[in-house]
């Protein structure tokens, strides 16, 4: 091992190869300092695009009660399944399994799938019963997750149907109280930044952005007790005399509260099958219809107001009809000569016409303005229809002599209710309102209170035995209302065969405390009068209404002898 | 953490202080490692729940390899320099065998498009690995036997080339390019240190790099690997994943780091996570202070190894210093190459860390590759060979 003089051969190669090291080290070293240091921001950006997400948390969405505070809407937690598409297509598992759970194949399920594969988040199937949920997350299938939602519940199904409407899938109010109180009954979904694994998984929650915010509750002036009453007696009307349609509102009179709403046909707002649009409708402020001799109180009102009559004036109706140019006004009967009061008992067309002709037009415009008929009642229910009521200017004499009898006016149900409210508060019109316990809201004198208290008496009159409304009789208590009878108009003629039959009123007379229309389209029976029809809603209502609000009777059980005694009392 | 038992009488002669093995190799091979062990913990976590349910899983595999690669290691400690110089051709024949082996269906495992593996029962081995060291030395032996000609053509240029050449084309049926380079270029060095021409040196070069681009030209999948290292980030959900996820990595470490196993990348975004792209977790958890030190330690393995060739060449043990050299470049080069395709440098590899990243084979040639270093700076420093051979 003798040490020898000549210089290492591979020396100066070595310290080549030494260098080449040295220079690729701190190539590499540089390198990752760029990576960190200075690309650091771009690359951090580049990643949270790639795993920074926000995450939902759902609130409930407020309840909506009656004004006894019972439940008629509410949420319920449930849970929603859906799936990393990515993570889900390449994972294995018991598909088979997860497919019967999701009640779909295992084709639809992989088409499903494939059909997403590009995005983040699929809905498998949305609220599950809690069982299926509870099976799915044991699953633990690679990808699948369980997403908490709420589902809206309906307790009362169609009795309160049109009037509290509905939400769709995502919560979001479609129909009825549900959409013209979303901005208050609307949950606001907490927003949270998390950091989600390339499966979909959350690992951590990063920041909080905003938390879940609950909706509130509404509490609506609807009575469950009475607007069962209603949903009952209306639906059994529909049935008896085969009518397309029908409407039916309660109001109370003194404080314009809306106690019951019904239409029919009506929907259950939990099966989602059974929701076609054309059962949506809440007819009773959406459709507008001719009101008929539901009007003539008004025409009257008009007249006493004028000083001309009073409820004793004679009017002679013979021949039981009345020729204005071409047109032919008819009453049912020749009723010779009437009072005032006849005229509104007996629903005298001729009668009414002729008061409205001495009275001019532009008193009949201003009562029929001032009780509200041509302007939304405010109700806040969505789709209110406004009706119509031409200008003054426009009519010509058989316009105004058709007005008198509520022909060549359209209005809605709702708008006849609110109209009778002023004959209820001896003059004071009251403005409509879905909440309860609020200080009410009046018009006042559109006619003078004896004005009121007299069309109330005829009104009496025209729901007692002598009158046409006399089904609308109720034991023990006065009531008083007008029926109509209304001609559809069927492309621009009146039909002779297809009536709607109405009865507004209001009970119990000595103190009026509820305001009742009932409204009945198309009736296909032998019976189309609103006296046969309307009226029989309306007492079997009024009767039920009466006993659940405690009001005590104001009449004895004999009520006939009772009507004698008003008339004899005469005008108050 | 090794300690000298072995006796001899020159270390007994010189005192105690010289017979305990190299410290600076000690110490970076320990570090090494250690880092490895906690690292592939942590970057395996994720993956080894979602497979097998159990998080240590993966760790525990890589921690009985390390225990067969420190056992390996010590056994090679304590033979003689001169015994591998021997059994070069023998294992180098052994390791075309297992080549061959794996390419037999049956024998080999596929994984990813690739059989690289043989299935032993227990545990999968990568006999690529094997052969980069049996390469080595039995390369070390030859340049030793032809030393005085390797200034000549054939000797020097075509037996070498043609024993590269049967390793190539059994690594490309696998097929392994990345192996293939780390060979290629580890062989050159050590011709090139041997002192064959210059002009030669070039020559074979060339031919290198060229091969190795046609080579990349002929398979779609490379050419797209290609294409996602020039610009990872215009198609950065397919052929650029890989790379972007890692610089992203990168990018999350900053100075620091994210904190030790706190890394995101790591869950399911950045595949291979615990293995080729172990770097890149940890940059992200223990950032550029991480990578920095992993890079000193490699350098400082390197210049070592290279050293201790230096001191063998002075005392004339010409296939000590050989060895050295060779396994210097083999785990200098393959650590480069992987720091450089974690990093975007280099197109991506199926390379591993040396010393680092999870897989058995790797680990273990590795530790084995490092006890010989420690073998031959023992003997160097304690001049225990047979007094008969003369340089």
């Amino acid at each position: 091992m003798a040490k020898t003089k000549r210089p290492v051969p591979g020396r100066l190669r070595h310290n080549i190869v030494l260098i080449v090291f040295t220079v690729a080290f701190v190539v590499v070293a540089g390198r990752a300092s760029y990576l960190q240091i200075f690309s650091a921001d771009y690359l951090k950006r580049e990643g949270n695009a790639r795993y920074l997400r926000v995450s939902q948390d759902n609130a409930v969405r407020g309840m909506i009660v009656d004004r006894m505070g019972t439940p008629l809407a509410i949420s319920t937690p449930v849970d929603s399944i859906w799936a990393h598409p990515y993570t889900f297509n390449s994972a294995r598992g018991n598909i088979k399994e997860l497919a019967r759970l999701l009640s779909m194949s295992v084709y639809e399920l992989n088409k499903l799938a494939t059909k997403n594969a590009n995005r983040e988040f699929m809905y498998l199937r949305r609220h599950v019963t809690p069982k299926v949920a509870q099976r799915i997350k044991a699953m633990e299938y690679p990808g699948v997750f369980l997403q908490r939602e709420y589902r809206r519940y309906y307790p009362m199904g169609s009795v309160f149907g049109h009037v509290v409407g509905f939400t769709n899938i995502d919560d979001v109010g479609q129909e009825g109280l549900e959409l013209s109180y979303e901005p208050l009954l609307r949950a606001t979904p907490g927003k949270k930044r998390v950091l989600k694994d390339r499966r979909g998984k959350i690992v951590e929650t990063v920041e909080s952005i905003s938390l879940p915010i609950a909706g509130r509750d509404l509490k609506v002036s609807l009575d469950r007790r009475i607007q069962y009453l209603a949903y009952r007696e209306l639906k059994a009307a529909v049935k008896k005399h085969n009518a397309k349609s029908a409407s039916a509102i309660v109001l109370d009179a003194e404080t314009g509260e809306i106690l019951a709403m019904v239409n029919e046909p009506g929907f259950n707002p939990n099966s989602r099958l059974e929701r076609k649009s054309q059962l949506f409708r809440n007819r009773a402020v959406t459709d507008v219809l001719e009101p008929g001799s539901t009007l003539k109180p008004f025409t009257i009102a008009a007249a006493l107001e004028s000083g001309r009559y009073t409820p004793g004036t004679w009017v002679n109706t013979s021949p039981g009809f009345y020729k204005i140019g071409s047109k032919t006004i008819r009453d049912s009967h020749n009723y010779g000569r009437l009072t005032v009061a006849g005229v509104i008992q007996k629903s005298s067309n001729v009668g009414a016409a002729k008061i409205a002709l001495t009275i001019g037009k532009q008193r009949l415009w201003d009562i029929l303005t001032s009780v509200g008929f041509g302007q939304r009642t405010g109700s806040a229910l969505p789709g209110e229809a406004t009706g119509s009521l031409r200008n003054p200017d426009r009519w010509v004499t058989i316009d105004q002599a058709a007005m008198s009898y509520g022909y060549g006016i359209s209005v809605t149900p709702i708008q006849l209710a609110r109209a009778y409210t002023a004959l209820a508060n001896q003059g004071n019109l009251v403005q409509l309102t879905m909440l309860p316990g609020q200080e009410p809201v009046y018009t006042e004198n559109v006619m003078s209170k004896s004005t009121a208290t007299q069309i109330i008496q005829m009104l009496e009159l025209a729901a007692g035995s002598q009158g046409t409304g006399n089904a609308a009789q109720v034991r023990f208590y006065r009531v008083a209302g007008k029926t109509g009878t209304v001609h559809k108009l069927v492309n621009g003629q009146y039909s002779d065969d297809d009536y709607v039959a109405l009865f507004a009123g209001v009970a119990p007379v000595s103190n009026p405390k509820l305001v009742m229309v009932v409204t009945v389209d198309g009736p296909r029976g032998d019976q189309y009068y609103g006296g046969q029809i309307a009226a029989p809603v309306f007492a079997n209502v009024i009767a039920g209404a009466m006993r659940l609000l405690n009001i005590p009777p104001d009449a004895g059980s004999k009520y006939k002898k009772q009507i004698v005694k008003v008339k004899k009392s005469g005008p108050a | 953490m090794i300690a000298a038992t072995h006796s001899n009488h020159q270390a007994r002669a010189a005192g105690s202080e010289q017979a305990r093995w190299d410290p600076v190799l000690l110490f970076t091979f320990t570090a090494l490692v250690s880092i490895g062990m906690l690292m592939v913990y942590s970057a395996s976590l994720p993956v080894a729940i979602q497979t097998t349910g159990n998080g240590f899983s993966i760790a525990f595999r890589h921690l009985i390899h390390l225990a067969i690669g420190l056992s390996l290691m010590f056994f090679v400690m304590h033979t003689r320099v001169r015994y591998w110089q021997v059994m070069g051709p023998y294992l180098l024949l052994g390791g075309i065998a297992l080549l061959i082996l794996v390419l037999i269906p049956g024998f080999g495992v596929h994984v990813n498009g690739s059989s690289r593996w043989l299935n032993l029962g227990l545990f999968n081995v990568q006999p690529s690995e094997f052969v980069k060291l049996f390469v080595v030395i039995y390369m070390s032996g030859y340049l030793v036997r032809r030393k005085d000609r390797l200034r000549e053509f054939v000797p020097g240029i075509v037996m070498i080339s043609l024993v590269v050449a049967i390793i190539g084309v059994l690594l490309l049926q696998e097929p392994d390019l990345g192996s293939l380079a780390v060979i290629s270029v580890t062989v050159l060095a050590m011709m090139f240190l041997a002192g064959v021409r210059f002009l030669h040196f070039i020559m074979i070069m060339a031919t290198g790099i060229g091969g190795m681009v046609i080579l990349t030209m002929v398979a779609p999948y490379r050419m797209n690997r290609i294409a996602g290292f020039i610009d990872p980030w215009a198609d950065p959900f397919n052929t650029g994943f890989q790379l972007v996820q890692a610089l992203i990595a990168f990018g999350r470490g900053e100075w620091f780091g994210v904190g030790l196993g706190a890394s995101i990348q790591k869950l399911s975004y950045l595949p291979a996570a615990h293995t080729d792209f172990l770097l890149a977790i940890l940059a992200e958890e223990l950032g550029l202070l991480g990578v920095l030190t992993v890079i000193i330690l490699f350098a400082i393995l390197v210049f070592r190894a290279m050293k201790i060739a230096q001191l063998a060449e002075f005392a004339g043990q010409i296939f000590a210093a050989r060895l050295c050299q060779g396994i210097a470049i083999l785990l200098g080069v393959q650590a480069l190459i992987n720091m450089g395709v974690n990093m975007g440098l280099l197109p991506t590899k199926g390379l591993t860390l040396p010393l680092l990243s999870a897989g058995g084979s790797s680990l273990i040639v590795s530790s084995i590759s490092v006890g010989l270093l420690l073998l031959v700076e023992r003997e160097i420093r304690t001049k225990s060979w047979p007094q008969k051979k003369s340089a």
